[in-house]
C-alpha cells in the first residue's frame, strides 16, 4: 500500500535548480532509501517533504490525499515525522520534559509529572527504544539523544519518518541498534525514509532505492536485486574524472609531518595516536564518515585545540606554536564553515581577502593599512579566481556559497604558504565553482605545494588526492594510494576495514 | 558582539528616522504637561546656536565626544563599557591629586596630571575586562559595578581626607593655575582641553579608518571567530581595548578637572550625565568614530538648547535626555547591530 | 535589636527581589533584560505621582504595575518582535526612565530632587502588638502586603516555572528558540508576554521603593538597585530560591551598611557595601566553577 507519494517536485534557488522535476514513492511496511553525494538535492527534497520549504512545482501526496505543508506542523498533523541531524532538543531539561513539550499531560493547570513518565515508559516499551525518563537531555549518549528523537516523532503518531543520516553520530553498536528498532517500526507498517550517502547501511537495511544526483533522480532500486556496483553508478555517474596524478617523486621531505597526535574530550579520545605526513607537490586526502574526529585532527594541527603528539613544518617542531604563529610559519587554513569561521559577512571582499595579511608589508605600513594596494590585490584575485562581484567594496555575505568560497580560497591560496589545508573545499557551492575549485588546488599542488584536504564528499577526494587517509573511530585505518583509491575500497575502510565485507 | 548590519544609506535613513520619531514623541510628552511643542523645540533650536549658545555647545562637545568615543571604541570591538562613569571618576581624582600634591613645575604638573588619568582611568577598565576574561563576570555588569565602587570611593576620599575645609562644599582644594589647562590658546576661543580632544578624535578616526589595529578591532566586533582565526590574541585585544576606553573616559575626567572645575567636586563629574549621553552618541552613530563625533556635538547642542528652553519656558531642560533616549529606543527597536556570540 | 536588623534587611531586600524576579523571568525566556533599574523607577514614580492624585495606596499600586508594563512594551515589542537588541534597547530604556520622571518632576509639580507630599503616605503594616517582641517572627511581621506578596511569587514563581505547561514551555524557549518554535511553541509570544509581565514586577518594585518604608520619589532613586538585581538574577541562576537566597545577602549587606553609618561609619564608605558584595559574590562564584573546569 503506498503511503507516500512526491511527484514532479521541483524547486529553484536563485535560479539554481536544487530539486528537478523528483518523483518518489513510498509504501508502508517499507524502508525507503533515499541517496546520493552530498548538494545532491536530498536535503532540499526532505525539506520540502517536511513542510520547511515549499516546492515551486510537484505534489505531495499522504494516503492519496493531496498535501499542502504551510509549515512543519502541517506535515506533523500528516504523520510526517522528521529525525534531524541536530537534534532539536533542550539538554538543560530532561527527557520526559523533552517529550511531552507542547503537548503535555495536566493535571488541573499543571503538568502532570507522573503521567508524562509513564508515558515516555509506554512509548518506548511499545517500540523497543526504553530510555529513562528521568535522565537530563545533556547527560546522554548520542545514541540515546537520537533514540530520544525518534521517540518524540513517534509520540506525535507519525507513520512517516524520515531519518537524515542518522548513522552519522553513532558508534557501530548504536547503529545495529537503531537498525533493529527501524525494521521493527517498519514491521508495524510505518514508512521509513533513510537519507544517505552510505552503500552499505543502505544493502543491509533498505527494501528500496531512489538515488539522486545533480537535483535529479538518477535511480531507482530495489535493494534485493541490485548491488554495490550500481549504486555507485547511480551516485557518481560514469565519468569519474580521472585524476591526474602528482609529477612530484615522494622522497622530497615532508611539509607536514603528524607524529602521535591524540586529543582527547573529558573521557573520550577523539584523535587517537595519528601520524601521517603530507609531502610538497601531493595532495592527501582524509576520508571519513563525519564524527570519526576530522575536525578535531585539523584544529589540533592549526593549534586552535590542545593536543598531545608532535606537528612539524619543514622539519621544525610547531606544537608549542599558537595559531597565529603557525600561520606565519607557512600554513594556509580553509576552514570548514566560512560564514562562522571564515569570513566576517558584514565585512567587505576586500577586508575579508586581506585581513590575516594585513600586517604584511604589501598591505600596511608603519601601523597603517595601504588601502589601494589592498583593493588592488582584491580586485586582482576576484579576476583570477572569477568571482562574481560588481565590486571589491561589497559585503562579502552578498556572495553566494560558491563566490564566497572561491573567496576564502583565493585569500588562502594567495598566502603563497607552502602547506594549505582545506576543510570541505566545496560543501554548499555550485557545480561550476566546484570544478574551479579542484583546478585551483590541483595547480597549487603542480607548483610544488602540500595540499591537506577532509572532505565528506568521497567523489570529490577520488577526483582530487593523490592518496587518501581514512578515519575511522579517531585512527587512521588506512592509507590508499593507485588502484586502492576507489569508491569500494575507501567505503569499506570508513566502515572500519576489512572485517565489514 | 556588535557590528553594523546596514549600509551606509539605509543606515543614514534609519538614523533621520529616529530622530524624527523621536521628535515626534517627545512633543507628545511636552504637549501631555501642558505645553507647546512647537515653541519648546524652537527654543532649544536657538538656544543651541544663537548667542553664547553655539560657544556653549563647543564647549560641552568636548567631554561629550569623549566620552562618546569612549564608548565608540569599546562597541566597535565588540565590547560594551557601561563603567565610563567609574573610570572618568577616577581618573579625574588621579589628576587632581597629581595637580595637587605632585612637587613638580607647573607644566609638567598638568602633563603627568593628564598622564595619570589615562593609566588609572585605563586601569579600572581592565580590571573589569580582567574579570570577564578570567571568571566570566560580563564586562558590561563588572564595568558599571565599579562605576558605583568608585563613586562612593572618590566621594568619601573628597569628603575626609581630601577636603578644602574653607568652603563649605564637598570637595578638593584648588588646583593651582600653574598646573591648569589654559582656557584660551592665544586669546582664541579655543581651550587646550579642545585641542587635545581634537587630537584624540583624530587619532581614533585614523585608526579606525586606516590603521592596523582599528582594522583588527573592527573585524573582531564583525566576527570574533573569524579574527581569532586570522590570528588575532582575542584575549590581549579585549584587554587592550578595554584599557583604551577607560583611559579616554579618564582623560575626559582630568580635562574637566584641569581646564574647567579646578578642582573635583563630589558629584560634579557625572551631574551631566556624559557618559550615557556619550553611550547614546555612539550607538545612534552605530560606532563609527566619525559618525560618532558628530552625534555627540548633536547631543551637545540638544543639550544646550534645553538650558536655554528651561530658563525662557520654565520646563525642565532634562526633556533633551528624553529626547536622545527615544531616539535611541526608535533605533533599537529594530536589528541595527547583530551579534554573534 | 536582632529583630530590628531582620525586619530591616527584609524591607530593603524586597523591591530587589522583584525585580530580580522578572529579570530571572525574562532570562529564562531568553530575553537579557538590564532594563529593571529604569522599569522601577517608573514605577516608583507613578505609585508616587497616583499618590497624590488620587490619595489612595492601593490605586498607587495598581497603576504602579500597570504603567510599568506599558513603559516595558518598547522592549517586548523590540527585543521579542522585531529582532532588535535587547542590551541597546534596555540601555534606552533606563536613560529614558531617568529623563521622563525628571522631567516630569519638574513640568507637573514643580520640583526638582525629592517630591514629598501630605498625600502620599507609606503602604499600611501588619502590625500585631504583642507579637512585635517574639524573637524572630516579630521581624516578619509588620510589613506591608507588597513584602508578602514578594514572598508568596518566589513559591507562584517556582510552581509556575517546574510544574506548569507554559513554565515548561517558557525553559524551552529560553535554552533553544529554534527547537521550541519547531515544536510549535510561538516564541515572541511567549517573549512578549513575559517581558511586559516582567514590566509590571518591575513596577511593584517600583511601588515598594517609594511607598514601602519612605513615601517619597527623588530623582533616580534607585540607585542601582536594579543593577543589583540583573546580578542577583546570575548568582541565583534564575532559580526563584536561588535568587531569594541572593537578595536576602543584598539585604543583609545593605542593613549592615546602615548599622555601621549609625555607628560612626562614613555612608559613602557603607554605601559601596551592596555593590561590593554583589561583586565579591560574583569572584567567588566565578571562582568557584573555573576550580570545576579544570578537576
Amino acid at each position: 500500500m503506498t503511503l507516500l507519494q512526491m511527484k514532479g517536485i521541483t524547486k529553484r534557488f536563485d535560479g539554481v535548480v536544487a530539486n528537478d522535476g523528483i518523483s518518489l514513492s513510498v509504501n508502508s511496511g517499507e524502508i525507503h532509501a533515499l541517496m546520493g553525494e552530498n548538494g545532491a538535492g536530498k536535503s532540499t527534497l526532505m525539506n520540502i517533504l517536511y513542510g520547511l520549504l515549499k516546492p515551486d512545482a510537484g505534489e505531495i501526496l499522504v494516503d492519496g490525499k493531496a498535501m499542502d505543508f504551510a509549515s512543519p506542523l502541517g506535515a506533523i498533523a500528516a504523520g510526517i515525522g522528521m529525525v534531524h541531524q541536530t537534534f532539536r532538543q533542550f539538554p538543560d531539561l530532561t527527557v520526559w520534559e523533552n517529550l511531552v513539550f507542547q503537548n503535555e499531560p495536566r493535571q488541573g493547570p499543571f503538568v502532570s509529572a507522573d503521567a508524562a513518565r509513564d508515558f515516555v515508559r509506554r512509548l518506548g516499551s511499545r517500540h523497543g527504544l526504553e530510555i529513562d525518563p528521568d535522565s537530563r537531555v545533556r547527560d546522554l549518549a548520542v545514541g540515546i539523544r537520537q533514540r530520544l528523537e525518534i521517540l518524540k516523532a513517534l509520540s506525535r503518531e507519525a507513520r512517516i519518518l524520515i531519518l537524515d543520516e542518522p548513522t552519522a553520530v553513532l558508534t557501530p553498536q548504536e547503529r545495529d541498534g537503531l537498525f533493529a528498532a527501524m525494521r521493527e517500526l517498519a514491521s508495524k507498517g510505518m514508512a521509513l525514509i533513510l537519507v544517505t550517502h552510505k552503500i552499505p547501511e543502505v544493502i543491509a537495511i533498505t527494501d528500496q532505492i531512489t538515488v539522486m544526483r545533480d537535483g535529479r533522480v538518477s535511480g531507482t532500486l530495489v535493494t534485493r536485486e541490485t548491488n554495490e556496483a550500481e549504486i555507485i553508478r547511480a551516485m557518481v555517474g560514469r565519468n569519474v574524472p580521472p585524476t591526474v596524478a602528482s609529477k612530484v617523486t615522494s622522497d622530497a621531505r615532508p611539509m607536514l609531518s603528524v607524529k602521535d597526535l591524540s586529543v582527547r574530550k573529558g573521557a573520550v579520545t577523539v584523535v587517537d595516536n595519528v601520524s601521517f605526513d603530507v609531502r610538497p607537490g601531493e595532495i592527501v586526502g582524509i576520508a571519513g564518515v563525519s564524527g570519526n574526529g576530522q575536525p578535531q585532527l585539523i584544529s589540533a594541527v592549526m593549534g586552535l585545540e590542545s593536543a598531545t603528539g608532535v606537528v612539524s613544518l619543514d622539519g621544525h617542531d610547531v606544537s608549542s606554536f599558537s595559531i597565529a604563529r603557525r600561520r606565519a610559519a607557512g600554513v594556509s587554513y580553509v576552514p570548514e564553515d566560512r560564514h562562522l569561521t571564515g569570513t566576517a559577512p558584514a565585512a567587505s571582499i576586500a577586508e575579508n581577502i586581506v585581513f590575516g595579511t594585513h600586517r604584511n608589508a604589501v598591505a600596511s605600513n608603519k601601523g597603517f593599512l595601504r588601502k589601494d594596494a589592498i583593493r588592488a590585490q582584491a580586485r586582482k584575485l576576484i579576476e583570477r579566481f572569477r568571482v562574481k562581484a560588481a565590486s571589491e567594496q561589497l559585503p562579502i555575505g552578498s556572495l553566494s556559497g560558491g563566490n564566497m568560497q572561491k573567496v576564502v580560497i583565493a585569500r588562502e591560496v594567495e598566502h603563497g604558504s607552502p602547506l594549505i589545508i582545506v576543510e570541505e573545499p566545496t560543501r554548499g557551492v555550485d557545480v561550476g565553482a566546484i570544478e574551479f575549485i579542484h583546478q585551483t588546488l590541483i595547480a597549487e599542488r603542480d607548483k610544488g605545494r602540500a595540499i591537506l584536504v577532509v572532505s565528506s564528499d568521497l567523489t570529490e577526494l577520488l577526483a582530487l588526492s593523490d592518496r587518501i587517509l581514512v578515519m575511522f573511530e579517531g585512527r587512521i585505518n588506512a592509507s590508499l594510494t593507485g588502484s586502492d583509491m576507489n569508491e569500494d575500497t575507501v567505503g569499506r575502510w570508513m566502515m572500519g576495514g576489512a572485517e565489514t565485507r | 558582539m556588535i557590528a553594523a548590519a546596514l549600509d551606509t544609506k539605509s543606515r543614514l535613513a534609519a538614523i533621520l528616522f529616529s530622530i524624527v520619531a523621536a521628535v515626534v514623541l517627545g512633543g507628545l510628552v511636552v504637549g501631555l504637561t501642558g505645553a507647546n511643542p512647537i515653541s519648546v523645540y524652537l527654543e532649544i533650536a536657538k538656544g543651541a546656536v544663537l548667542g553664547r549658545g553655539l560657544d556653549e555647545t563647543l564647549a560641552r562637545s568636548v567631554p561629550l565626544v569623549g566620552m562618546a568615543l569612549a564608548a565608540a571604541i569599546a562597541l566597535r570591538a565588540g565590547l560594551v563599557n557601561l563603567g565610563g562613569d567609574g573610570q572618568m571618576l577616577i581618573g579625574g581624582l588621579a589628576a587632581a591629586l597629581v595637580a595637587l600634591y605632585l612637587p613638580v613645575p607647573g607644566v609638567a604638573r598638568a602633563v603627568l596630571a593628564l598622564a595619570a588619568a589615562i593609566c588609572a582611568g585605563g586601569l579600572y577598565a581592565w580590571l573589569a575586562a580582567i574579570l570577564q576574561l578570567s571568571l566570566g563576570i560580563p564586562f558590561l555588569i563588572a564595568s558599571l559595578l565599579f562605576s558605583y565602587i568608585a563613586r562612593g570611593l572618590t566621594s568619601y576620599l573628597v569628603r575626609y581626607p581630601l577636603r578644602d575645609p574653607s568652603t563649605g562644599m564637598p570637595e578638593t582644594y584648588r588646583v593651582a593655575s600653574g598646573a591648569r589647562l589654559p582656557a584660551h590658546i592665544l586669546d582664541l576661543p579655543v581651550s587646550m582641553a579642545m585641542v587635545i580632544m581634537a587630537v584624540v578624535a583624530v587619532v581614533i578616526v585614523v585608526n579606525d579608518r586606516s590603521g592596523v589595529n582599528g582594522f583588527e578591532w573592527r573585524m573582531t566586533g564583525l566576527n570574533a571567530r573569524f579574527a581569532q582565526y586570522s590570528g588575532v590574541d582575542l584575549s590581549r585585544q579585549t584587554q587592550r581595548v578595554a584599557f583604551l576606553s577607560g583611559a579616554l573616559a579618564g582623560l575626559v575626567g582630568a580635562l574637566l578637572i584641569l581646564g574647567q572645575q579646578y578642582r573635583f567636586t563630589d558629584g560634579a563629574l557625572l551631574a551631566p550625565g556624559y557618559t550615557w549621553s556619550g553611550l547614546m552618541a555612539a550607538v545612534l552613530a552605530m560606532a563609527s568614530p566619525i559618525a560618532t563625533i558628530v552625534t555627540s556635538v548633536f547631543f551637545a547642542a540638544l543639550q544646550v538648547g534645553g538650558f536655554s528652553m528651561e530658563r525662557a519656558l520654565g520646563l525642565p531642560a532634562v526633556l533633551t535626555w528624553v529626547l536622545q533616549a527615544l531616539i535611541i529606543l526608535c533605533l533599537a527597536a529594530r536589528p541595527i547591530f547583530f551579534r554573534k556570540r | 535589636m536582632l529583630n530590628m536588623l531582620l525586619s530591616q534587611v527584609l524591607d530593603l531586600m524586597t523591591p530587589v527581589l522583584l525585580a530580580a524576579m522578572a529579570g530571572a523571568l525574562c532570562g529564562r525566556a531568553g530575553v537579557f533584560n538590564i532594563a529593571l533599574e529604569g522599569k522601577m523607577l517608573v514605577g516608583a514614580f507613578v505609585a508616587v505621582a497616583t499618590s497624590i492624585a488620587f490619595g489612595s495606596p492601593v490605586l498607587a499600586v495598581v497603576s504602579a504595575v500597570l504603567c510599568t508594563a506599558i513603559f516595558a512594551s518598547p522592549l517586548a515589542l523590540g527585543g521579542a518582535r522585531l529582532g532588535g537588541d535587547p542590551i541597546v534597547i534596555g540601555i534606552g530604556l533606563n536613560l529614558l526612565a531617568s529623563g521622563l520622571t525628571t522631567y516630569l518632576l519638574g513640568a507637573i509639580f514643580g520640583v526638582t530632587g525629592t517630591l514629598v507630599d501630605p498625600a502620599v503616605t507609606a503602604l499600611p503594616k501588619l502590625v500585631v502588638p504583642v507579637l512585635a517582641d517574639v524573637p524572630v517572627l516579630g521581624a516578619i511581621l509588620g510589613h506591608n502586603a507588597l513584602v508578602y506578596l514578594s514572598w508568596l511569587l518566589i513559591f507562584v514563581f517556582n510552581i509556575y516555572l517546574f510544574r506548569t505547561p507554559w513554565g515548561l514551555r517558557l525553559r524551552g524557549i529560553g535554552e533553544v528558540p529554534s527547537a521550541a518554535a519547531a515544536m510549535g511553541a510561538n516564541v515572541s509570544r511567549y517573549q512578549t508576554a513575559v517581558v511586559i509581565v516582567a514590566g509590571g514586577l518591575c513596577g511593584l518594585a517600583g511601588a515598594q521603593l517609594a511607598l514601602g518604608s519612605v513615601a517619597l520619589f527623588a530623582e533616580n532613586m534607585t540607585a542601582g538597585r536594579g543593577w543589583i538585581a540583573v546580578v542577583a538574577v546570575m548568582l541565583g541562576r534564575a532559580h526563584p530560591l536561588g535568587i531569594a537566597l541572593a537578595c536576602l545577602g543584598f539585604g543583609l549587606a545593605d542593613a549592615v551598611g546602615l548599622r555601621l553609618q549609625g555607628q560612626g561609619l562614613p555612608n559613602q564608605i557603607t554605601d559601596i557595601a551592596p555593590y561590593a558584595i554583589t561583586l565579591l559574590a560574583m569572584i567567588g562564584l566565578g571562582l568557584r566553577s573555573m576550580k570545576k573546569r579544570s578537576v
